[in-house]
């Protein structure tokens, strides 16, 4: 399959920094991507521009061939229906209940679907992680990592065939990581196609067909998790040593292939 | 020092550039709202509830304190020139053609105007707005027009209800002073009002709530990336709302009337 989405040549400065330079990347449909780097190397914001979230200064972002920028607003519903995406910090809409929180995006892309069929869709939802007790409250009441799952709720409630997700669960407890990470891959199992920026060495290791290591705003490396994972490199093992190092507990083998894979003094 | 000078300008000029592009976003949005299939009618509602129907007991407060405060001004000034039948023209004057639209247009924007900004500002600062675009809502159709259309609908309301209470005010105190028949105090009134000054308040609260709204979602759609923006924000919604509203009010009469 070809790709889903691809930036070409995107460049983007953000209050006089620098965010993306050139930044020509591909994402596989059907696969699941994984975008690592140092923190304020420009993932978020790839993600975002990825997304159609933020407007590059220069260069295509294309869904399916067709410039995102440039689609008509009738085009743009049609893509925005099939993706969802996941923030850093949730984003949920802090004056509206977990409820409406994901029954909102329903109502904008399924009006013709009866209230109450949207209704029993939201609650199946809240259902499957156990917050249905809390359908009534707003997201203030709610714990961080209760906010994180909700929020990967809401952007899987439409179905979407490609989710963008940004650090789901960071600042997220062992077991709510479990939780987050099997809904992850439950997805990936669908076949959807799923680009995610992440420092999670078990979510990595569970969930990347493909990889891309960015640095300073620029992409170092992209392809294969296997062949990004062995790049002969030095920046990118250096930029993977360095991000997966500070979980090296969580991680169960994606360390010890690094390790491996690399000669003394690399590191 | 030149080189300062053309950065500011520069500066300037993409604020000036951003709040033309917004003030047409708004406007095309609005003119888009009724045909759309909108997911946003309630956001219209909760507007019009929170600036008009909350507003309604302040407003009332104020226009039966300046209504009175009118005739017992007029009261005791005019009859020693021998002009007593000049005071339901100044009452009309007053309070229909300026201080009711003026008066309203302060309460909401002192009231509403910051509120919004803040509202609107967190939410750019935790992501919401970012959030509604990758559901695939119009930030400026679901948040900006009905809080616009609210705002004004609202200020229209009041200032009618401000007209009609500080009217009633100077009535009961007149009751005090010297007691009035209500027919002939009302209908002197309604001799003195002309449908010029009924068009001329209808305009000013239209206008000053069209301000106000565009204004304070202008403020709070400013905010970039930091909470400590959201009082500034605030501060400047109420600020430039009462400065604009001022000129146009100045503006509006002067073509009106003159």
């Amino acid at each position: 399959m070809g790709d889903i989405v691809a930036l070409e040549d995107v460049r983007l400065t953000l209050g006089g920094f620098e965010a993306l330079r050139g930044v020509s990347v591909g994402f596989a449909e059907g696969k699941s991507t994984v975008i690592m780097g140092p923190s304020g190397c420009g993932k978020s914001t790839l993600l975002k521009v990825a997304a159609g979230l933020i407007p590059p200064d220069s260069g295509r972002v294309c869904f399916r061939g067709r410039d995102i920028f440039q689609m008509s607003e009738r085009a743009l519903l049609g893509m925005r229906r099939q993706n969802g995406f996941v923030f850093q910090d949730g984003a949920l809409w802090e004056n509206k209940s977990l409820f409406e929180n994901l029954a909102l995006p329903l109502q904008v892309h399924f009006p013709e679907v009866p209230a109450a069929d949207r209704s029993r869709r939201v609650i199946r939802a809240l259902e499957r992680v156990g917050l249905e007790e809390s359908a009534s409250e707003r997201p203030a009441a709610l714990s961080g990592g209760e906010k994180k799952i909700a929020a990967l709720l809401r952007a899987l409630v439409t179905e979407p065939i490609l989710l963008f997700m940004d650090e789901p669960t960071l600042s997220v407890d062992f077991a709510m990581t479990g939780r987050i990470n099997q809904i992850i891959r439950d997805q990936k199992g669908r076949g959807s196609t799923i680009i995610a920026v992440t420092h999670d060495a078990q979510l990595t290791a569970s969930l990347a067909d493909r990889l891309v290591v960015m640095e300073a705003g620029e992409v170092l490396a992209s392809g294969d998790f296997d062949e990004v994972k062995r790049s002969p490199h030095a920046r990118v093992r250096a930029i993977l040593s360095e991000v997966l190092k500070d979980i090296a507990s969580y991680d169960t083998d994606l360390l010890e292939l690094l390790d491996q894979d690399q000669e003394p003094g690399e590191r | 020092m030149v080189a300062a000078l053309g950065r500011w300008a520069n500066d300037k000029a993409r604020d000036y550039a951003y709040a033309l592009g917004f003030c047409f976003q708004v406007l095309k949005e609005t003119a888009l709202f009724m045909r759309r299939k909108q997911v946003a009618f309630h956001v219209l509602v909760l507007q019009i509830l929170f600036t008009g129907v909350e507003a309604v007991s302040i407003v009332s407060l104020i226009a039966l304190s300046f209504g009175a405060v009118i005739i017992v001004e007029g009261g005791t000034v005019l009859p020693r020139f021998g002009q007593t039948s000049l005071l339901y023209s100044i009452l009309i004057v007053v309070i229909t053609r300026e201080l009711g639209p003026i008066l309203t247009a302060f309460i909401i924007a002192a009231r509403s105007g910051p509120a919004i900004a803040a509202e609107l500002g967190n939410m750019v600062v935790s992501h919401e707005i970012e959030a509604y675009m990758s559901v695939g809502i119009n930030p400026i159709s679901y948040l900006v027009v009905p809080r616009v259309l609210g705002v004004t609908i609202s200020v229209m309301a009041l200032t009618i209800y401000f007209n009609f209470f500080g009217l009633v005010g100077s009535f009961l105190v007149a009751q005090l002073i010297h007691p009035i028949p209500f027919v002939e105090y009302f209908s002197a009134l309604l001799r003195k009002l002309q449908m010029r000054d009924i068009l001329s308040t209808l305009l000013k609260s239209f206008i000053f709530g069209v301000i106000i709204s565009v204004v304070a979602t202008y403020q709070g759609f400013k905010v970039s990336a930091s909470v400590t923006e959201i009082p500034r924000a605030a501060i400047k919604a109420v600020g430039q709302g009462f400065v604009l509203c001022f000129l146009a009010d100045a503006l509006i009469t002067l073509i009106y009337y003159v």
